[in-house]
């Protein structure tokens, strides 16, 4: 099985393992070096902003721990609250070195599991997008019938992710060298993190042999990242047994910068040659394009909701809103249970205190629940604008021109998916809130908590519209250049949660939508600023429209 | 068959142009993106119940008049006239009365293909049950299937059979056989010819020469945005040339010296050369004044027709082929 994995790695080379005596599987994997090339290099935006986002939540983790917790005294009382407390460790972990808190000890506890799923997500995704969706395309089959061995394509894919994964997990490592913690610690964790993307790109490459499409690939990939997660968190909490079946548990495991166990990485190389040697046997088994389990077929006719623009906007986002409002619900529900400690956490440090106090005039566990509320309204805004962003993604994949051949007005067709983008956050939002007040009320044993925090939750929605409006207007104009709301969205984030550490002039900050909602519940209600925002979103949408009704289709 | 068809549709062409304003009608039209002009000065004519070949090859300018008849597009200059109304200002009535099929088929993946017959036939007003189910048999679809796992022949084919269930009046079809097999195709042909003999116009974008020849009343040859040629098949062979082989008792000289003779080779005592439509009297006494004892004459393929819009060169080479084999 490891001999398999070196000829993995080796296909790389087209002219290694010259002497090679199992020719046939050489014959298998020709081509793989030219492929490993022309995937790196279709993926080489893609890949940068991978690279953005996961050492960017690094920068940006290490930046806001190295200015809240200076002295041994906040790093001890960091550790106290966390320790002891279920509803952390099963979010992030048994939280190794604690007892003895370093900064580096903080900084995993705060940072390591959001890195491992997010190059989890990275591997899924981009194995999914080289192997089955590749199947799917038109292209698959040139490079196919080109000379390109039969195992070519997934050794190219394994190569090309294992390569971004080496890449992120370096970029992570050398920021925390970069913030002065010990170099030690940082490669220990850069390696936990390239391990966890190694073992879930084999559960890919596997996940692509047995699925019956791409899509259900991507669905099993990403589940088997939520099952390592749930049952990491059960056995955190627990002895820990079960932590060991699970390779963001074995990432953990690794204990950067709490007392280094190097050998636990055996297990992510083992695993993953395993796993693909699954995957190259499974591959031999199955037809090109087919998987193991057969594509459920669709309806023969369509059903009676599908006779509008607003049917198909609805029928083709609709998977998309229930992903969102089940892990924003989720979450939400997290930061509903851990309220109630919030007061303790910040009694012994007084910048935390300050910053969670110029939230509002209200208790700190009112103002960690707006926080919460607001962090909940900033992710949720990616939903928001994604969803506005879908005409865009129609238009270029040219899917809208048949749209319009029909008697649809343009402004008809716009409004479609603007209305499910409105629609989906108001109940996102909503989820969101209920949930966040269910779990306070759980650990509050105060009912009315439920609505007060729904209601904090849809006051958010006008500054989400905000943006809602701004992608709507810049794809009224040029769905070319449409995704420069997300610079917009980028600059509201960084106003929203690192507005303190970053130290930004209020001008500068109220460009943001998210600084002039009042901040329920620790805030009062005030509505001139809620009826500003609608109004502004309205004066967005109505000129995109007005543009969408006079611009080329692309 | 074939005879029968064209006696129907001649008779219809005759009967409407009178008094109809034609379905489409085009002229001047400029549109450009940037730099580069994609339609320079079009013009393009389709009368009310005819099948108009629409040929030129890819980046020719068929696809962005077609999308400019759809109103996708702004035109730069020039007009253009659907059905009697504005195709920018009354697109969306003007919708009700056409059916388009592009060439390039880009459908909802997670939608099936029964799904999207149904979807994009409700959106032009609804479902020709008895038509739409006759299609899909015919055409062998599954429409069971996701339309992401189609191939390009079969969303063809959904794209198709969306278009032809409707009871559209113009029919805008884009290479909307590109990616069918020979059987399909012919499917394909069945369904236009039916389509002209309910009266309906369809304008058919292609460089399949054969289907044109064979469904086609009249042509437009387009060429970087600009139509070079246009009117019947006939018209358009008379203003080509003909290709001679020729065989005389005594050696020919002079041939070469003739206005609108093109491309004299000799072999083995034949003479082969291609003579334009108004020179072919004057070559042929020239002819018969060495004692012609043997001569064949092919009238131009549309194959030829396009080709000398594309290239003398080419012509030239595959002619000289001819020659040899």
């Amino acid at each position: 099985m490891t001999t398999l994995a070196t000829d993995v790695a080796r296909m790389a080379e087209p002219d290694a393992g010259v002497s090679d005596d199992r020719p046939e599987l050489r014959k298998s994997v020709a081509g793989t070096g030219l492929l490993v090339r022309f995937v790196l290099r279709r993926d080489r935006i893609r890949l940068l902003l991978w690279f953005a986002g996961i050492v960017g939540l690094v920068v940006v983790t290490a930046a806001s721990i190295a200015g809240l917790y200076k002295t041994p005294e906040q790093l001890a009382s960091y550790a106290r609250t966390v320790r002891g407390n279920s509803a952390l460790i099963v979010q992030a972990g048994p939280g190794y070195g604690l007892d003895n808190p370093t900064t580096g000890a903080v900084m995993m506890n705060e940072l390591s599991v959001w890195t491992i799923l997010a190059i989890s997500l990275l591997s899924v995704f981009m194995m999914i997008r080289h192997t089955r969706a590749q199947e799917e395309s038109e292209q698959a089959e040139l490079i196919r019938a080109a000379p390109v061995g039969r195992h070519a394509p997934l050794a190219a894919a394994l190569v090309a992710t294992a390569i971004a994964d080496l890449v992120v997990a370096a970029g992570c490592a050398a920021t925390l060298i970069f913030y002065g913690l010990s170099a030690t610690g940082s490669i220990a964790f850069g390696s936990s993190v390239f391990g966890a993307g190694l073992v879930f790109a084999g559960v890919a490459a596997v996940a692509a042999q047995a699925a019956s499409g791409s899509r259900a690939a991507l669905g099993l990939g990403s589940a088997v990242i939520g099952a390592a997660y749930v049952v990491r968190a059960i056995g955190d909490v627990g002895n820990g047994v079960l932590s060991w079946f699970s390779p963001i548990g074995w990432a953990q495991s690794i204990r950067a910068f709490a007392d280094e166990r190097w050998w636990v990485l055996v297990l992510p190389l083992f695993a993953t040659a395993t796993l693909v040697s699954i995957a190259v046997a499974l591959q031999g088994r199955r037809d090109f394009g087919a998987g193991l389990t057969a594509q459920r077929p669709g309806a023969a006719a369509a059903g009676p909701r599908l006779s509008s623009p607003l049917g198909l906007a609805i029928r083709l986002q609709r998977a998309s809103v229930v992903g969102w409002t089940v892990g924003l619900g989720l979450i939400a529900f997290f930061y509903g249970i851990v309220a109630d400690q919030a007061e303790s956490i910040l009694e012994d440090n007084p910048e935390m205190k300050d910053f969670f106090a110029q939230l509002g005039q209200g208790s700190i566990t009112d103002a960690f629940l707006s926080m919460s509320v607001l962090v909940m309204a900033l992710m949720a805004t990616g939903f928001t604008i994604s969803s506005v962003l879908r005409l865009r993604a129609e238009e270029m994949a040219g899917r809208t021109d048949a749209l319009l051949a029909t008697p649809v007005e343009r402004r008809r067709l716009g409004l479609s998916h603007l209305a499910v983008a409105i629609g989906g956050t108001v109940a996102i939002m909503t989820i969101c809130g209920l949930l966040l007040g269910a779990g306070f009320a759980l650990v509050s044993a105060d009912a009315g908590q439920v609505v007060r925090m729904a209601v904090a939750a849809v006051v958010m929605v006008p500054a989400m519209l905000v943006f809602a409006g701004l992608a709507f207007a810049l794809y009224g104009f040029s769905p070319r250049w449409s995704p420069i709301v997300w610079a917009a969205f980028v600059w509201a984030l960084v106003a929203g949660m690192l507005a303190s550490v970053l130290n930004l002039p209020d001008r500068v900050l109220d460009l943001s939508p998210f600084q002039h909602v009042p901040a329920l519940p620790a805030d009062s209600m005030a509505w001139p600023p809620v009826v500003a925002l609608l109004a502004v979103a309205a004066a967005l949408m109505a000129l995109g429209l007005w543009a969408l009704d006079r611009r080329d289709m692309s | 068959m074939l005879a029968d068809w064209e006696g129907t549709t001649k008779g219809s062409v005759m009967s409407t142009t009178v008094n109809v304003a034609p379905a489409i009608s085009i002229s001047g039209l400029v549109k450009t993106f940037g730099s580069t002009r994609a339609l320079d000065g079009l013009d393009l004519e389709v009368a009310v119940g005819e099948v108009h070949g629409f040929l030129g090859p890819n980046g020719a300018g068929k696809t962005v008049t077609i999308r400019v008849l759809l109103g996708l597009l702004r035109t730069d200059g020039g007009t253009a006239r659907l059905l009697g109304g504005d195709p920018w200002v009354d697109a969306v009535e003007l919708h009700r009365r056409i059916a388009y099929v592009p060439g390039d088929v880009n459908l909802w993946p997670n939608l099936s293909g029964g799904e999207t017959i149904d979807l994009l036939a409700r959106l032009r007003g609804g479902v020709d049950q008895r038509k739409r189910d006759d299609l899909v048999e015919r055409l062998a679809l599954d429409p069971r299937k996701k339309c992401r796992a189609y191939s390009k022949g079969n969303r063809q084919k959904v794209a198709l059979i969306a278009g032809l269930a409707s009871d559209a009046e113009l029919l805008l079809l884009d290479e909307p056989t590109s990616g069918l097999d020979p059987l399909m195709e012919s499917v394909f042909q069945d369904c236009i010819l039916e389509a002209t003999r309910e009266g309906r116009t369809v304008l058919l974008s292609s460089h399949i020469l054969a289907e044109v020849e064979k469904l086609c009343d009249r042509v437009t040859i387009i060429r970087q945005g600009r139509a070079v040629q246009s009117g019947t098949l006939d018209d358009l062979r008379s203003l080509t040339r003909t290709n001679i082989t020729a065989a005389t008792d005594r050696p020919i000289v002079g041939l070469d010296g003739l206005d609108g003779v093109h491309n004299v080779r000799f072999d083995e005592g034949h003479v082969h050369f291609d003579v334009d439509g108004a020179a072919l009297d004057g070559a042929i006494r020239h002819l018969s004044s060495f004692g012609i004892h043997s001569l064949v004459s092919q009238p131009p393929t549309l194959e030829e027709l396009f080709l000398r819009h594309y290239g003398d060169e080419l012509a030239a080479m595959n002619g000289a082929e001819r020659g040899v084999t």
